[in-house]
């Protein structure tokens, strides 16, 4: 096995994941990681901020994300005012709430991380399966595209892609990738889907040589049918494990494309960019370097743990 | 802030009398530096100027004033940014300007470098005047000076065929001349560029020391552009031997007092033993050393008191860093924008202040609007976009007012003598934007289909709007597009690492972009006006990003596509002031102009007279900003170590 | 043994070609402008552009220019060998400039490495033979935050705190702020200047190192041949470190090659927030200019390295674990 080690410098994917267990068990054993369940606690709390970031901005704070405070919270230099009672976590340079912004950055952090990952876990479940199924050349070709994907310095690549897809109106490929959002969900599942496929391909590789899988094709059963019936049912626990493990990777992803500038627009809040920010004025403004980067680290601890958790859960001997 | 700009209107109004007879070199005789003009733009009464002893300047430096000897370091941010490898006719920034023309690359005519308009007006450098015009203006001749040398390894005399071979490499294509459109005007240029001839007829060399030049038109500005780099002798036994553009930058034979170092090592017997000189990496550094070959006696104080031993200037990205290292002493000065929080640090400590040294920069930046593209088609909207911009809160994007006045018009009013100072054709309080009034604008618009002063029409929705993705830009963004927004138009803004590129491609037609700013060439308007000349309109690489007066057939050659039709042009106002003489009447002419631009064309959201603002360290014994490239005047700067 | 070396000789040759294709493919087929019109100027005529095109090569199809780059990639070019050709940017040859940013990377990433590799499983180890004790549950905990902060915020709230410059209590700071001293130049400034990019890139490979000295040494130690020299009476101590170890290490080794062959191109992040003007911070910049050469040379050289480490790895790999035959 090569390097799980993420994308660059973000952070890399845990063990490795083998077996099977029945789902009532696994959920018993959960239930008493106490750790997982606090990661679980934090995450349901992030999704509900994302989807109330607007009524909990206007309800607590008064400000939606884009409202401009220029005048009252930035100097005659234009350098941002600190927290206050009316702007709990001070302002960004522009003068804009920053406890909205870092709200409604969840929302962009999940968006992305969940989509990225959906996609990366579909193409590499695809893939994966499909070569370790067939062998062969499928498994060749597979294998083979992932190694190289994964020998690629994958952050400039990401950067040529941003950079180049960013710039006109319509995207590129003929406006197939549009710039913003969907660019970084595209470019976040490009570069991540071979991990999945890697862990995927290996565990069907195990699979298909089980006596079930001989005894359904004796029963005449066609590939596809003992694909989606016989071997796809047993990869859920490493799938789902690997997914959640994957989340927080693509969250620091997006957060270290949007730190170097290539991320979501710029009105579009995100934890990357206002750390971006801060990066200029972080020693005087020390607010807007401290809670965006405590919600983050916050967000992808909480989905280690979780994922830690359903590791244990599903696969006893992993560590523990 | 208002300080800087009334010293400006005094420094103008003294120096007027001596730059209208430089620049207008019609008498020959050299022009008298006048004292009374360089002191008000480097008093010491306002701190945020530049504070040198002006009475110093026209003697050897007395025992307590500024000391010969030293290292002037200067860090640049990220890069150098040299447009053409430091070729002298491929640089066309300020910051090689500064360089080359106070340095390393003297020219027939050139500059004092210093501050204010006695910084902007010529005088003779290698030339032993103004130069002799003919009766007709179309033939301008000038002597070289005797003991004028290049530096080593050649160490031989500069002859007036070294000035003649600046311009053939001008001419020619594969170097890649930056701005050889300012040369077109010599008889002979066009055809010599286009390979049809192998010299240049318009210039001739009638011995060692002569050299004239034959126009084909009257050019009342063409000194200013003899005193350009490019402009400056070239040694063809080793400038020849390049072909590519930039390639010469790193043999550049000195011809003025100081040399990259190491140059004494470049073996110039031959085009296959010459190796890159060691002073100059354009990647890392460049380091300069004084020039054996340069004789002061042919040089004047005024010009270059040439101080320091040794520059030393190296790339650094990180602004922090280089500002923390000249509050520390390491290093003497930057070519770095410096961050809002080390100017307000400056501003407000005031042991500090006077580090701090505020010029006018004589550039404005703005927001373009493209005159083809919905909905800024249409002159209201343009208006309209220009009466509700929340010009103030640009500029607090920029760092506040140290970064420069609000400009209210597209000439930086310095360059206008200050004739429009009180013009502002798109007035609002306190340069917030006048919200009601851009509403009646809007009105007119058939874009604003139910007239209530919101634009309703679909083309006002998701309007592209193309920027740099630098943090400036960034913090720019949202007070321009709640502007915008304020009349129903809304922004679909492209944040994009070079942002020039794709505003320069006519074929994208991009609507507006908030990156673009323009500063002089040289002391004339007319270096502004040719971003309104529909004639230099470009397919790529093209600067009338409004595309100004472009007509359908130019549309069609430039791939623009849109509204096309009956867009205003200004081609025929530029050729009548351009015919003018260097002037009060001249500059009145592109004053009116710009009011015409302003009212009749707006071309753009003109919303900051910028600055030049620089911060020096505490070893910097003298200082001067050299008003011709904006930057550092390196000839007369002095360092205690 | 040496069959095998050439075989894996050859892969490493076709995954260079393949990245070289991508990153050509990426920069064509993905345009974001042209880089002549970038180096032609405020105003340039059709004629110069056409001149500028030549003169970098862009006037022939992609697939001619990746020929030539390939030719001279592997023959040289006027500059030396291996032929990169020069920046679009700055016109000087970029192999010049690669050997100039190069010990920059190499300085971050194996201080780091070193850094990491022996927080990483000293943890490990202390938390596998304690299991389940206060100190295990804080070195796990600790090693989770290590993977979940990103280096970019690390970086800046250790700038924040020790710099000299930070805005942080002034008690706190005792080191020197961004940037990099070369070796040469002062060894104790190269020293200092690196501490803190050092310990902020190492947490996150520190702290995933730990969990994985754990996880394997746990398995390693409930292995048959474990209990059977436990059996044989050899002490605790060197039935660890003589046995569970070896075993345990060996998927270590693998990752190490290869996380240090990725930070060759891929320290992008630290170089940008401590300004260390390495490799990934230079390929960075010339992507942002359309600087094709500089950015194929980085990807080249981190592609070559990764490539390589692997090959090493390999070896290794059959050294340490003895149970790893060569198919």
């Amino acid at each position: 096995m090569t390097s799980l080690a993420g994308p660059v410098e973000s952070a890399p994917l845990m063990g490795q994941v083998v077996g099977k267990s029945p789902r009532q068990l696994a959920w018993e054993r959960f239930r008493h990681d106490r750790a997982a369940l606090a990661g679980l606690l934090v995450i349901v709390l992030l999704v509900l901020i994302s989807i109330f970031a607007g009524v909990i901005g206007k309800y607590l704070a008064g400000h939606g994300p884009n409202d401009l405070f220029q005048r009252e919270m930035t100097d005659e230099f234009g350098l941002p005012l600190g927290p206050n009672s009316d702007f709990w976590f001070g302002a960004d340079t522009a003068g804009r709430d920053l406890f909205v912004r870092v709200l409604y950055g969840a929302r962009t952090s999940l968006l992305i991380a969940l989509a990225a990952t959906g996609i990366a876990v579909f193409i590499g479940v695809v893939l994966g399966t499909a070569a370790g199924y067939f062998r062969g050349v499928a498994d060749t070709i597979v294998s083979r595209v992932t190694d190289v994907i994964l020998a690629l310095p994958l952050l400039l690549l990401a950067i040529g892609i941003a950079a180049a897809c960013g710039t006109t109106k319509e995207g590129c490929l003929n406006g197939a990738i549009e710039p913003g959002l969907s660019l970084v969900v595209f470019i976040i599942a490009l570069f991540s889907w071979p991990y999945i496929a890697r862990i995927v391909r290996g565990n069907v590789l195990s699979i298909r040589e089980k006596e079930f899988i001989e005894s359904a094709r004796s029963l005449g059963a066609g590939n596809v049918r003992i694909m989606f019936r016989e071997v796809l049912p047993n990869l859920i626990a490493p799938i789902i494990v690997y997914s959640t493990l994957l989340i927080p990777s693509n969250i620091l992803f997006e957060a270290a494309l949007s730190f170097l500038g290539l991320g979501v627009p710029q009105e579009t809040p995100s934890w990357g960019r206002m750390l971006s920010d801060a990066a200029g004025v972080f020693d005087v403004a020390w607010w807007l370097m401290l809670f965006p980067g405590l919600f983050l680290v916050a967000t992808t601890l909480a989905f280690n743990l979780v994922g830690d958790g359903l590791r244990d859960a599903l696969d006893p001997r992993s560590g523990r | 802030m208002r300080h800087w700009r009334a010293l400006a209107i005094v420094v103008v109004a003294l120096g007027l009398a001596v730059g209208a007879a430089a620049c207008g070199g019609d008498d020959g005789g050299e022009a008298t530096p006048d004292t009374t003009a360089t002191e008000p733009a480097t008093t010491g009464e306002e701190p945020a100027t530049t504070e040198e002893e002006p009475a110093t300047t026209e003697e050897e430096p007395s025992p307590e004033g500024p000391q010969a000897g030293g290292t002037y370091r200067v860090d640049w941010e990220e890069t150098f940014g040299f447009t053409g490898g430091f070729d002298p006719v491929g640089e066309y920034l300020g910051e090689a300007f500064g360089i080359q023309s106070g340095l390393l690359v003297r020219t027939l005519i050139g500059y004092r470098h210093t501050a204010g308009s006695a910084g902007n007006e010529l005088i003779p450098d290698l030339a032993t005047d103004l130069g002799t015009i003919s009766d007709d203006g179309l033939t301008y001749t000038y002597t070289l000076k005797d003991g004028i040398k290049f530096g080593p390894p050649l160490s031989r005399e500069i002859t007036s065929q070294d000035v003649a071979y600046a311009f053939e490499r001008i001419g020619t294509e594969s170097l890649v001349a930056q701005y050889g459109f300012y040369y077109t005007v010599i008889e002979g240029m066009s055809e010599f560029m286009a390979g049809e001839a192998d010299t240049i007829s318009g210039i001739t060399t009638p011995d060692d020391k002569t050299i004239a030049f034959k126009l084909t038109a009257p050019t009342g500005d063409f000194p200013f552009r003899l005193a350009m780099p490019a402009a400056g002798p070239a040694p063809r036994e080793v400038a020849g031997c390049f072909t590519e553009a930039g390639a010469y930058g790193r043999y550049l034979i000195s011809s003025g007092p100081y040399m990259f170092e190491g140059s004494d090592a470049l073996d110039a017997s031959s085009c296959d033993t010459l190796e890159p000189i060691a002073g100059f990496d354009p990647n890392t550094s460049m380091t300069l050393v004084r020039n054996p070959d340069y004789d002061p006696a042919t040089d004047t104080p005024e010009a270059r008191e040439n101080f320091v031993d040794r520059f030393e200037f190296k790339i650094n990205s990180n602004p922090d860093d280089i500002f923390n290292k000249i509050k520390a002493g390491e290093i003497e000065d930057a070519v770095a924008s410096e961050p809002p929080k080390v100017i307000r640090e400056y501003t407000e400590n005031e042991e500090l202040t006077p580090l701090l040294h505020i010029n006018a920069g004589d550039r404005t930046w703005y927001i373009t609007l493209n005159l083809t593209q919905p909905p800024f088609d249409d002159i209201h909207v343009r208006k309209a976009a220009n009466l509700v911009m929340d010009k103030e809160g640009l500029r607090r994007a920029w760092g506040g007012p140290t970064a420069g006045e609000i400009a209210t018009h597209i000439i930086p009013d310095a360059m206008l003598n200050e004739t429009l100072a009180d013009y502002d054709p798109y007035p609002s309080e306190g340069y917030a934007g006048d919200v009601a009034a851009a509403m009646e604008e809007m009105k007119l618009s058939k874009y604003d289909t139910d007239k209530d002063g919101i634009c309703d029409a679909p083309e006002c929705k998701d309007v592209l709007y193309v920027t740099e993705a630098d943090r400036l830009r960034q913090d720019m963004q949202p007070p321009t597009s709640a502007s915008f927004e304020k009349i129903g138009i809304t922004l679909k803004v492209r944040s994009v690492e070079g942002a020039y590129p794709v505003i320069q491609d006519v074929s994208k037609n991009v609507p507006a972009s908030g990156r673009p700013g323009w500063g002089k060439d040289y002391a004339d308007a007319s270096t502004f006006m040719v971003l309104f000349d529909s004639r230099s309109t470009l397919p790529t690489g093209n600067i009338n990003y409004s595309l100004v007066g472009l007509t359908p057939e130019q549309a069609a050659k430039v791939k623009a596509s849109g509204t096309v039709e009956g867009i205003p042009s200004v081609d025929a106002d530029i050729d009548a002031c351009n015919v003018i003489p260097v002037g009060d009447e001249r500059v009145q002419c592109w004053a009116d102009l710009d009011k015409k631009l302003m009212e009749e064309v707006v071309p753009w959201i003109p919303y900051l007279d910028a600055t030049a603002t620089q911060i020096t360290g505490p070893t910097v014994t003298k200082w001067d900003f050299d008003q011709f490239s904006g930057t550092i005047a390196y000839a007369h700067v002095a360092v205690a170590q | 043994m040496a069959a095998y070396i050439v075989r894996r000789l050859v892969w490493v040759i076709v995954v260079l070609l393949a990245v070289t294709m991508i990153t050509f493919a990426i920069f064509y087929l993905l345009p974001t402008g042209d880089p002549a019109v970038r180096f032609a100027g405020k105003s340039p005529t059709p004629q110069v552009l056409e001149e500028v095109r030549r003169q970098f090569g862009l006037d022939k199809p992609w697939y001619a220019q990746y020929w030539h780059f390939l030719s001279d990639l592997t023959t040289g070019d006027k500059y030396g060998w291996p032929g990169l050709g020069f920046s679009f940017d700055t016109r000087i040859p970029v192999r010049e400039e690669l050997l100039e940013r190069a010990p920059r990377t190499l300085s971050l990433a194996f201080g780091a490495a070193i850094v990491w590799l022996t927080l990483g499983v000293t943890i490990g180890i202390v938390s596998a033979l304690r299991r389940g004790t206060l100190l295990d549950r804080a070195a796990m905990g600790f090693a989770l935050f290590g993977v979940s902060a990103p280096v970019f915020w690390l970086g800046l709230m250790a700038l924040w705190l020790f710099a000299e410059t930070g805005g942080g209590p002034d008690w706190l700071h005792f080191l020197p702020g961004t940037g990099y001293v070369p070796f040469s130049e002062s060894p104790s400034e190269w020293f200092t200047h690196l501490i803190m990019p050092w310990v902020v890139l190492a947490l996150l490979y520190a702290a995933f190192y730990a969990r994985m000295t754990r996880g394997n040494l746990l398995e390693t130690m409930g292995e048959d041949y474990i209990r059977t020299a436990r059996a044989k009476g050899l002490t605790e101590r060197r039935v660890v470190f003589k046995h569970g170890l070896r075993a345990s290490l060996t998927p270590i080794v693998t990752m190490f090659g290869m996380d240090i062959a990725l930070l060759v191109g891929g320290a992008v992040i630290t170089e940008t927030v401590f300004n260390i003007q390495g490799l990934g911070a230079w390929a960075v910049r010339a992507t942002f200019n359309q600087d094709l050469p500089a950015v194929v040379a980085v990807v080249v050289v981190s592609a070559f390295a990764v490539a390589i480490m692997n090959l090493l790895v390999d070896i290794v790999y059959a050294w340490l674990d003895p149970r790893v035959r060569y198919q």
